[in-house]
C-alpha cells in the first residue's frame, strides 16, 4: 500500500501548472563530511565514498575525501578498508571476498587526514539483519495507466511473522542496475502485510513513455529484496522526500537525518539480499 | 462536578448583573420590539440598525432579525435602517410594550430616499465590537473571481489580518493563526474543511448564503475552540413571499436555487445545488492518460424556515458536497456534511433564545487497485454530535445580558485501510478517539453614561476525553514507552479553561470612537497537517494526556472614524497575540495512518502582531475598501530549527488589498482588486551532498528566505438586463479577467538536477495561474 499515492493524484491535477527557471542567490554554509556505502552478507569487495559537501550551486561533483583512514569493526574483528587510488579517488575498498555475518553490529570508523567541520573523527554504525526468501517476480504490462502504459513488478515472498521489517528493493534490467540513483530504489516496511505471504505486490511502476528505462519483451529483469534497518528506510525516505517539495503535500523542508556521527551527511548500511529473476513476456 | 462548578460561577456572575441593575430600575421602562426583514422575501436582516433620534442611541437586529430596545416612556422617533435598504422612519408613542415589525425595501425608486435621509450607519464607530469584517453576498459578487466563480473564502482572504496561505488556497490565517485555528460556523456546525479542488473553491456556495461575519479578534463568549478566528455564515432562509428560481452559467460549474413559500409568509424553504463539470473537458484532452480521469465536485445546501406564531420560528438546514477524483488507477473523494436544527423562540418582549442542534462529518476515501492483489481502500472520518442554547436578555437601555451553553460530541475515526479484493493487505487501523466539548458562557454589554460602553464575558469551557481509547506515552525522545487503555464511556482526561472576553468603547462623538478589547482563547481540536497548503487528507486529533490544550491571549485597540455621513468608514487597529502549546511537526513527520500520531508533534509558543489600516467605501456609486496591514509571526519550539525563534508559514509582513466596485448606470457594473503581500518564507537548500547519485539539500535555518512578492490585479464587468418593474425574468452576465498583468506567482520552488548535466542542480519556480478569463452568466425567475 502506498501512502504516496495522495502524491500521484495531486501531480496529476497540477498537471496544469507552469514552471519557469529562475536564478537564486544562496547562502553558503560550513562543509560537512559525507559517507556514502554499504556492506552485505555476499561475499564481495564494497565500497564506501567519502566526499564534501558544497555550495548548492556548485554544479560540480562533491569534492572527494582523500587520504582517511578508513576502518571496519563487528566489535570484535577490525577489516581496515583501502583508498583504491591513494590520494585521489576518494573510495575506500574492503578486502576482496568480504562477507558481513547476519546479526553483527557493523561500524565504520573514519579518521580524516585533517579537521572538517571541527573533527577528524566519524564512525557510523548499521546491523546486518537476515532477509526471507525472495520467490519469484513478474513483469505484468497495464496499457491503462498512462499515455503510452506501464510496466508493472510485482512481488511473492512470505513476510517473516512476528516483527516489524523494513525492505529495500533493486531492480535490475539485463544485469544492469535499473534503480541507478536512491531516489528509484523501492523501500517499504511491512505495516501492510506483517507475517502474510506477499502475493504479487506491485513493487515498481516503470512509464512505457520513458523508452530509456522501459522493460522490452525478452529482457531479463532480476529483483533484488534485501532487509534493512529502521534507520536506512528512514534515510531512504527522507532523501526521496527531500528531491519533492508539493506544497500540498509536502511539510517543510528539513535536512536528511543519516547516520554519520558529529553532524556528518550519508549512511552506512548493512544488509542482506535475496534474488529473483523472470524474463519479460 | 466540574459542570457543577461552572454553574455555580455562572449563577454567581449572572446574578451579580441583575441585582445591579434590578436597582436601577426604579422608573418604569418599556420595551420596542421585533423583527426586521426584507419585504420582497421576508428573510430576516442581520445587524440592521435600530436608531433612536431622542435618546442618540439604538442597538442592532440579531442573526434572526430580531431587535429589543427599553425606554422611559415617552415619544420617539425610531430609525430603522440597513445597508442598501430604504430606512423606516416611525414615531412611537411609548406608555406600554410596543411591537414593530418592519420590513425593508430594496427598490430602486426608494434609494433615492437613502441619500436624502443620510441616516445613522455608524455602527463600526458606535458598536462595542471591533476586529470583525461583516460581508454580505452582494458585495461578495461584485467581487472578480478565478474562473468567474465567485467565492466567500476568497473574499474574505482580501480583509486586512487575513492572508491567504497559498494561490488559490481555501485555508487563510487570521492575524497570525494557523489555518485549524478558524472556526468555521456554517448554521451553527463546524464545517472542517473547507476546500473543493484542493483549495481553488471553498465549499460555500453563494447561491444559498445570506451572510458572512468574520471575528478576528474580540471573540464573543458565545463562540469558543479555537483560536484565531470565526467565521460565521449563515444561509438564505428561502423567499417567503414568491417563488425564485436563481441559476448562473459559468466555465467550471453551474448552479441552480429554487426557493418559495411553502405557507405564505410562514413558512419558506431553499434548495440550491452547484456541480463542476470540469472533467467534462477532460477526454478532448490530448493527454491519453487525462481522458480516463474524473474530477468534479458538487454541493447541496437545503433550508426550510417555519414561523409557527409571533414567538417562535424554526429552521432546518442542511449542507452536503463531495469531491470526486478518479483515474485508471487510484480514487480518492472527500467532503463534508452538515445538518442543523433551530428553535428560535422570544419568551417576552425582552429575552429572546435560541436553541440548536447539529451535526458536522467529514470524511474522505482513497482506493487503488481496484480487485488487485494491490488493492486498498482507506477511510477517515470526523463526526461531530451538537447542542446549544443561548439566550438574549435586553434587561434596559443600558445593559444586554447574553448567556448559553453547549455541548459537542467529537468523534474521530483516524483512518483504516484495508486491501480489498485478493490483496494481501491487512486492515491497519488507528484508533477511533471520542472527546467532549463542553462550554458555558454569560456576558453583559453595558453603557456607562453617553460616552462608554463596557462589554464583559466568561466563557469556561470543558474537554473530556471519553473511552474507549488508547493512550500512547512517550519518553522525552517521543518514543512510545507502552500505553494505556480506557474503556468504553470512560472519563480518562479532562481540560477547562477560564476565557474572559473584555471590551471596551469610548464615544468621542457620532463619527469617531475608540475601542479596545481583550480575549483568552483555546483549542481542543487541530489538524495533523503539516503542507502549507493544505490537503483533503485532514486528520483532526483532540486535546489529550499528551497534548495540551492551545492557548491564546489577544489585546487589540482601535480608532475609528467615519467620513462623509458615514458613506466612507476608517479604522486603525492595533493587535498582539500570545500563543501557548502551539503544534508544529518533527521533520519529516508521518501523520497518516500512525497511530503513535502525538510522538510526532512538538509544542511550544507563538507570538504576533500587527496593524490593521482600512478604509471601506459605501457611497452610493462606489463601494468596496483599501486596506494596509503590517503583520509579523514568530514560532518557538523546542526541537524545531534546535529552538531558535522561526517566523511561522504564514508570516508576510506588508500586506495591501484594494477592492472597489463602480455603478457606471443601472445596468453597468465594473470591480477591480489589486492584491500585494510579501513572499511567504521558505527554507531553502544552502549546501549539498552526493548520495546514491542523488544530490542531496542542506538547508537553511526554518523559513530563512522568502518567495518573491506577490501582487496581482483582477478586473471584472457585469451587465445586467433592463430593469423593468414587476418583471418576472432578470438576467446579469459578467465577465472577468484573473490575474490581468500575467504575473507569474511563486506557488513553490522546486529544486531538481538537471537531466542533461546530473552535476548541475536548478532552481525552478511553478506558478498555478497566469492570466484567466471567464465569463459567467446568471438567471433570476420570480413567480408572483
Amino acid at each position: 500500500m502506498n501512502k504516496r499515492i495522495p502524491i500521484i493524484l495531486a501531480v496529476a491535477i497540477l498537471a496544469a501548472s507552469c514552471t519557469e527557471k529562475i536564478n537564486l542567490k544562496l547562502d553558503s554554509t560550513y562543509t560537512r563530511l559525507i559517507v556514502d556505502g554499504h556492506i552485505k552478507s555476499d561475499p564481495g569487495t564494497y565500497s564506501i565514498n567519502l566526499t564534501k559537501t558544497s555550495d548548492y550551486f556548485a554544479n560540480v561533483p562533491s569534492p572527494r575525501l582523500v587520504n582517511a583512514m578508513v576502518s571496519l569493526t563487528d566489535g570484535t574483528t577490525t577489516f581496515p578498508l583501502t583508498e583504491t587510488i591513494p590520494g585521489i579517488s576518494g573510495v575506500y575498498n574492503t578486502e576482496p571476498a568480504f562477507a558481513g555475518k547476519i546479526g553483527k553490529n557493523y561500524t565504520l570508523n573514519i579518521t580524516l587526514p585533517e579537521a572538517l567541520a571541527g573533527t577528524t573523527q566519524y564512525s557510523a554504525s548499521s546491523e546486518l539483519i537476515g532477509v526471507t526468501k525472495l520467490d519469484s517476480i513478474q513483469t505484468v504490462f497495464r496499457p491503462d495507466i498512462g499515455k503510452e502504459g506501464h510496466w508493472l513488478v510485482k512481488l511473492f515472498a512470505q513476510d517473516p511473522p512476528g516483527s516489524k521489517n523494513y525492505y529495500m528493493i533493486n531492480l535490475y534490467r539485463n544485469s544492469k542496475l535499473w534503480t541507478d540513483t536512491i531516489t528509484k530504489v523501492s523501500v517499504s516496511d511491512n505495516q501492510f502485510f506483517a507475517g502474510n505471504y506477499i502475493n504479487g505486490i506491485d513493487v515498481f511502476y516503470i512509464n512505457n513513455e520513458h523508452k530509456w528505462e522501459t522493460l522490452y519483451v525478452g529482457d531479463t529483469v532480476m529483483m533484488e529484496l534485501s532487509a534493512i534497518t529502521k534507520e536506512y528506510y528512514d534515510f531512504v525516505q527522507q532523501v526521496q522526500q527531500a528531491g519533492i517539495s508539493i506544497p500540498i503535500f509536502s511539510g517543510p523542508p528539513a535536512n536528511v537525518i543519516g547516520n554519520v556521527s558529529n553532524n556528518g551527511v550519508g549512511f552506512f548500511s548493512a544488509y542482506s539480499s535475496s534474488f529473483a529473476k523472470t524474463i519479460v513476456k | 462536578m466540574i459542570y457543577r462548578k461552572f454553574l455555580l460561577i455562572l449563577l454567581i456572575l449572572l446574578s451579580g448583573t441583575i441585582s445591579v441593575t434590578a436597582q436601577k430600575e426604579k422608573s418604569k421602562m418599556f420595551s420596542i420590539s421585533g423583527k426586521v426583514t426584507d419585504i420582497q422575501n421576508g428573510e430576516s436582516l442581520i445587524g440592521a440598525t435600530i436608531y433612536i433620534t431622542e435618546k442618540k442611541t439604538g442597538t442592532v437586529s440579531d442573526i434572526y432579525g430580531n431587535y429589543s430596545i427599553s425606554l422611559s416612556p415617552g415619544e420617539y422617533t425610531v430609525t430603522i435602517s440597513y445597508i442598501g435598504y430604504a430606512p423606516v422612519i416611525k414615531t412611537i408613542t411609548l406608555n406600554k410594550d410596543v411591537s414593530l415589525r418592519v420590513e425593508l425595501s430594496t427598490r430602486q425608486e426608494n434609494l433615492k430616499e437613502v441619500e436624502i435621509t443620510s441616516e445613522k450607519t455608524n455602527k463600526n464607530v458606535a458598536r462595542p465590537e471591533m476586529s470583525t469584517f461583516k460581508l454580505d453576498m452582494k458585495t461578495i459578487e461584485t467581487i472578480p473571481a478565478l474562473f468567474g466563480e465567485v467565492d466567500i473564502i476568497k473574499a474574505i482572504q482580501m480583509l486586512p489580518g487575513v492572508q491567504s496561505v497559498s494561490e488559490g488556497s481555501s485555508g487563510f490565517s487570521v492575524r497570525g493563526g494557523a489555518p485549524d485555528q478558524n472556526l468555521i460556523l456554517l448554521d451553527d456546525a463546524t464545517v472542517y474543511n473547507a476546500s473543493h479542488l484542493l483549495g481553488f473553491f471553498s465549499v460555500f456556495n453563494n447561491d444559498a448564503i445570506k451572510d458572512v461575519k468574520l471575528y478576528k479578534g474580540d471573540i464573543p463568549a458565545a463562540y469558543g475552540g479555537r483560536l484565531a478566528s470565526v467565521l460565521d455564515i449563515h444561509m438564505d432562509e428561502g423567499n417567503s413571499k414568491v417563488f425564485e428560481i436563481n441559476g448562473g452559467i459559468g466555465l467550471i460549474s453551474s448552479r441552480l436555487t429554487v426557493e418559495g413559500p411553502i405557507l405564505k409568509d410562514r413558512c419558506s424553504f431553499i434548495v440550491s445545488g452547484r456541480r463542476t463539470y470540469a472533467d467534462l473537458y477532460l477526454p478532448l484532452s490530448s493527454n491519453k492518460a487525462l481522458q480516463n480521469n474524473k474530477l468534479y465536485f458538487y454541493d447541496l445546501n437545503a433550508k426550510i424556515n417555519y414561523k409557527i406564531g409571533d414567538n417562535d420560528q424554526v429552521f432546518l438546514s442542511g449542507y452536503f458536497g463531495r469531491d470526486v477524483f478518479k483515474n485508471g488507477f487510484a480514487g480518492m473523494q472527500w467532503g463534508n456534511g452538515t445538518g442543523s436544527a433551530r428553535w428560535n423562540h422570544l419568551f417576552s418582549s425582552k429575552v429572546f433564545g435560541n436553541f440548536s442542534a447539529v451535526y458536522s462529518d467529514y470524511r474522505y476515501r482513497i482506493s487503488a487497485g481496484g480487485s488487485d492483489v494491490s488493492g486498498f481502500q482507506w477511510d477517515a472520518s470526523l463526526k461531530d454530535f451538537g447542542m446549544k442554547g443561548d439566550i438574549s436578555y435586553f434587561l434596559d437601555p443600558n445593559n444586554t445580558v447574553k448567556f448559553g451553553i453547549s455541548s459537542t460530541y467529537h468523534m474521530i475515526d483516524p483512518g483504516v485501510a484495508k486491501g480489498t479484493g485478493t490483496s494481501v493487505f491487512n486492515e491497519v487501523k488507528v484508533p477511533k478517539n471520542y472527546a467532549l466539548e463542553s462550554g458555558i458562557y454569560a456576558g453583559n454589554e453595558q453603557k456607562i453614561g453617553q460616552k462608554f460602553i463596557v462589554k464583559y464575558g466568561l466563557r469556561l469551557s470543558l474537554f473530556q476525553n471519553i473511552g474507549p481509547g488508547t493512550v500512547y506515552h512517550y519518553n522525552s525522545n517521543y518514543f512510545t514507552t507502552g500505553s494505556s487503555y480506557y474503556s468504553s464511556g470512560k472519563i480518562f482526561n479532562t481540560y477547562y479553561g477560564i476565557e474572559p472576553r473584555l471590551g471596551i468603547l469610548y464615544e468621542f462623538n457620532e463619527l469617531s470612537s475608540v475601542k479596545a478589547s481583550y480575549a483568552r482563547t483555546n483549542q481542543y481540536m487541530q489538524l495533523a497537517q503539516n503542507s502549507t497548503v493544505g490537503t483533503p487528507l485532514d486528520i483532526w486529533f483532540p486535546s489529550s494526556p499528551n497534548v495540551k490544550p492551545q492557548l491564546c491571549d489577544q489585546v487589540a485597540a482601535g480608532y475609528f472614524r467615519n467620513f462623509r455621513h458615514n458613506t466612507i468608514e476608517t479604522s486603525v487597529e492595533v493587535y498582539y497575540k500570545w500563543m501557548q502549546h502551539v503544534i508544529d511537526f518533527k521533520d519529516f513527520a508521518v501523520l497518516l495512518l500512525n497511530d503513535s500520531l502525538e510522538g510526532q508533534l512538538r509544542v511550544g509558543k507563538a507570538w504576533s502582531y500587527g496593524a490593521e489600516f482600512l478604509i471601506r467605501l459605501n457611497e452610493k456609486k462606489l463601494s468596496g475598501w483599501v486596506s494596509y496591514t503590517y503583520s509579523r509571526v514568530f514560532r518557538q519550539i523546542p526541537l524545531i530549527n534546535d529552538g531558535k525563534t522561526y517566523p511561522a508559514p504564514y508570516d508576510k509582513p506588508n500586506n495591501v488589498a484594494i477592492v472597489l466596485n463602480y455603478k457606471i448606470s443601472r445596468r453597468i457594473m465594473v470591480s477591480a482588486n489589486w492584491v500585494y503581500a510579501t513572499g511567504n518564507p521558505l527554507t531553502f537548500p544552502i549546501g549539498r551532498a552526493e548520495i546514491g547519485n542523488k544530490i542531496i539539500p542542506i538547508y537553511s535555518d526554518r523559513n530563512a528566505y522568502r518567495y518573491q512578492a506577490y501582487h496581482r490585479l483582477d478586473i471584472s464587468a457585469t451587465l445586467f438586463s433592463k430593469p423593468k418593474p414587476g418583471k418576472k425574468f432578470t438576467w446579469d452576465l459578467n465577465f472577468s479577467v484573473y490575474n490581468v498583468y500575467n504575473r507569474h506567482n511563486t506557488w513553490s520552488i522546486e529544486f531538481t538536477q538537471n537531466n542533461a548535466d546530473p552535476n548541475v542542480t536548478d532552481a525552478t519556480k511553478v506558478y498555478l495561474f497566469g492570466i484567466i478569463p471567464s465569463i459567467t452568466f446568471n438567471f433570476h425567475f420570480n413567480h408572483e
